[in-house]
């Protein structure tokens, strides 16, 4: 019994998985996504049939919670729910393998995926605009492509003042991507602001590293 | 322990640093960490005031007498006298040999006695003795539950905090917090002594803006634990809470209306962000604030009628106050320095606290409403999130001492600081909560 539950959760997840085009994603990153990303998806092509998958796979889950919690009040478990699963075909589509490897290749411009900023400002520098322009070039040569971009602050002052930054910063980035051509749809922003520093450091060279905007694609680590 | 040294503190004569640190342990291991509070400095006129031990109260775990000692040398208003050498102590007012204490150099007495009743209370009595009158300045006697004895003496802290200063006493109120250890992020609440403390939220993802509903029955939070900001509101009598607003893009920075109903929230979901009102229960959304640019950090004034905001529309981050319908034109309200910013009223809504950054230092100031004239408090480097006691005689704010995240309070005329720390590590974002309803309504 408890590996059919499993191998339930299991195909569940995989197919959560396949829906967004991530390869080995994990659970974390696909938070970011979930329902907005669903949402978004059925407002633009194959709608209908995408919100009934997003239906079925939001009732097969609802039922496997169900069934969890009916188990673990009855301290046993005697009943599957065996259900057909979705083909796995919802969301952006595969990266071309050629993109993948770029992404990846040390010291080409896509494997660049944070933008920096000066003190208190959310303006992309000179030296980061082939950054941007090379992500949208590919966001424009896979329409179906969805990544996250996250704005981030240094921690001095104030974590709200600072929330509203990164969102500023990490929105300077998608306008700036929207503008080359890229779908509005493609590109959702989050601010983390002072919340997520990559350096601990009390000094210019560690602030300087979290003042930043990451580009982050599905099936990467945040 | 490194003593603070601030312009303002250092032209004090008289100064006395007191140092006196206090390990709190917050009841079983398995609950929050313990907090450490030292007391860095004193008023130049600390009231002498001598308390006795309770009679009885050596039956019980939590002595009163310590409690209410420490409450009110925490305070830095007050001088403790010595104990004497009189055994046994006083009890009752026809025990005192009041030409004893006078040699000693007492003025005020405290005594008492605590009386088990048998049936899990307690009766607690104390008087405040004026020893030169050789008479009774006030007296009281509770009948508690012994749960409620540490309760008790801080009640009777805030009694004789309020009799000697004349301001009402803080000592029974709580706080919250958010610790972080390691990839943990806790939002705790304690005792205003650092006492009792407990989590109500933890998971590894950060909690920020943690505020206190009017009646302190609520806290309002943002939680990043869905991997973007959401304001949450947290019921603290059944620990049971609900999303106040979890729209598209960033959900932050809520703020109490006075009457407890409704709330102010800034959301990126038409833009930047903004400010909007919202009902408690997540309904009735309205915009406030409507610029192409950063609007954030919203207080209301106490009387409910405006808010204080955080805005960068003229192009560094600068203070605003609004009508609180959002009607009419923003005023500015600093104008020194290029970053001023997280403005929180004063209990009397006559002046707010900030934090002003000067000369690549952040720190607390105050400002006058009326009169614009801004005193800075503190001198750390990187002080966030200053936070009013009810009374508005402390600020309680998150400070970094060695890289690591510490609370520091600091009286309102920059006096007397406190610091406190968590055993390991970060602790930060405080809210002191309200006064309680019993002292309220008196």
């Amino acid at each position: 019994m408890r590996n059919i539950i499993l191998a339930i959760t299991l195909a569940y997840f995989l197919a959560a998985c396949a829906a967004q085009g991530q390869k080995g994603a994990d659970i974390e990153q696909r938070d970011l996504f979930d329902q907005q990303k669903a949402a978004q998806q059925s407002a633009t092509q194959d709608s209908a049939r995408q919100a009934q998958i997003a239906r079925e796979q939001e009732e097969l889950k609802r039922q496997l919670e169900e069934q969890q919690k009916r188990q673990q009040a009855a301290g046993q478990g005697d009943q599957a729910i065996v259900r057909p699963l979705s083909d796995g075909t919802v969301g952006g589509s595969q990266l071309k393998g050629d993109a993948w490897e770029q992404l990846k290749e040390a010291g080409s411009t896509l494997a660049k995926r944070s933008i920096y900023y000066d003190y208190n400002s959310y303006s992309i520098k000179e030296e980061f605009v082939p950054v941007v322009d090379a992500h949208a070039k590919l966001l424009m040569q896979n329409g179906d492509l969805k990544v996250g971009v996250q704005g981030n602050c240094d921690d001095r002052g104030s974590r709200e003042y600072n929330l509203a930054l990164g969102q500023r910063r990490a929105d300077s980035v998608k306008r700036a991507m929207v503008l080359l051509g890229v779908g509005d749809k493609q590109i959702e922003t989050v601010s983390f602001g002072a919340e997520k520093p990559v350096a601990f450091g009390q000094d210019e060279e560690s602030w300087a590293k979290n003042r930043r905007s990451d580009i982050v694609y599905p099936g990467e680590p945040k | 322990m490194q003593r603070v040294d601030s312009s303002g503190l250092n032209r004090l004569r008289g100064w006395l640093l007191m140092a006196v640190a206090l390990i709190v342990w917050a009841g079983s291991p398995a609950r929050a960490q313990p907090l450490t509070i030292e007391i860095i400095g004193g008023g130049a006129n600390q009231i002498p005031i001598t308390v006795l031990p309770l009679a009885g109260e050596e039956r019980f775990a939590q002595r009163l007498s310590q409690i209410i000692s420490a409450d009110l040398q925490r305070s830095g208003l007050f001088r403790l006298g010595s104990p004497g050498s009189v055994r046994p102590f006083p009890a009752e007012p026809v025990d005192i040999n009041y030409r004893y204490w006078k040699n000693e150099g007492a003025e005020t007495l405290v005594i008492g006695s605590v009386i088990e009743k048998g049936d899990g209370r307690a009766e607690v009595r104390f008087r405040m003795m004026d020893v030169a009158k050789q008479s009774q300045i006030f007296g009281f006697s509770y009948l508690v539950s012994t749960q409620q004895l540490r309760l008790t003496a801080h009640r009777i802290a805030d009694a004789i905090y309020e009799k000697l200063t004349g301001d009402a006493g803080v000592f029974a109120t709580k706080i919250c917090y958010v610790t972080k250890s390691d990839a943990r992020f806790e939002l705790q609440v304690s005792d205003a002594d650092g006492y009792n403390a407990d989590f109500i939220l933890a998971h590894k993802e950060p909690i920020i803006s943690p505020q206190w509903s009017p009646d302190g029955s609520r806290i309002a939070y943002v939680s990043f634990e869905r991997r973007k900001p959401i304001v949450f509101i947290h019921n603290l009598a059944d620990g049971t809470r609900s999303v106040l607003a979890n729209y598209e893009g960033s959900n932050s920075a809520p703020a109490w209306a006075p009457d407890g109903k409704r709330l102010a929230v800034v959301l990126t979901k038409d833009g930047t962000s903004n400010i909007y009102g919202i009902n408690a229960d997540g309904s009735g959304l309205v915009r406030l604030t409507n610029t192409p640019h950063i609007d954030t950090e919203p207080n209301f004034s106490p009387d409910g009628k405006y808010i204080l905001f955080t805005s960068d529309r003229a192009g560094s981050p600068q203070i605003y106050r609004m009508r609180a319908d959002g009607e009419g034109d923003a005023e500015r309200m600093t104008y020194e320095g290029s970053y001023n910013v997280t403005p929180r009223h004063g209990p009397d809504g006559k002046s707010f606290i900030f934090i002003h950054r000067n000369e690549g230092r952040f720190n607390v100031a105050l400002q006058d409403i009326g009169s614009r004239q801004m005193q800075i408090l503190t001198s750390g480097g990187f002080d966030q999130s200053p936070t009013f006691a009810p009374n508005g005689k402390m600020v309680l704010y998150a400070s970094e001492v060695k890289s690591r995240g510490i609370l520091a309070a600091v009286s309102s005329d920059g006096r007397i600081k406190q610091r406190i720390t968590a055993q390991s590590g970060d602790i930060r974002e405080p809210a002191w909560g309200p006064l309680s309803n019993n002292r309220r309504k008196e």
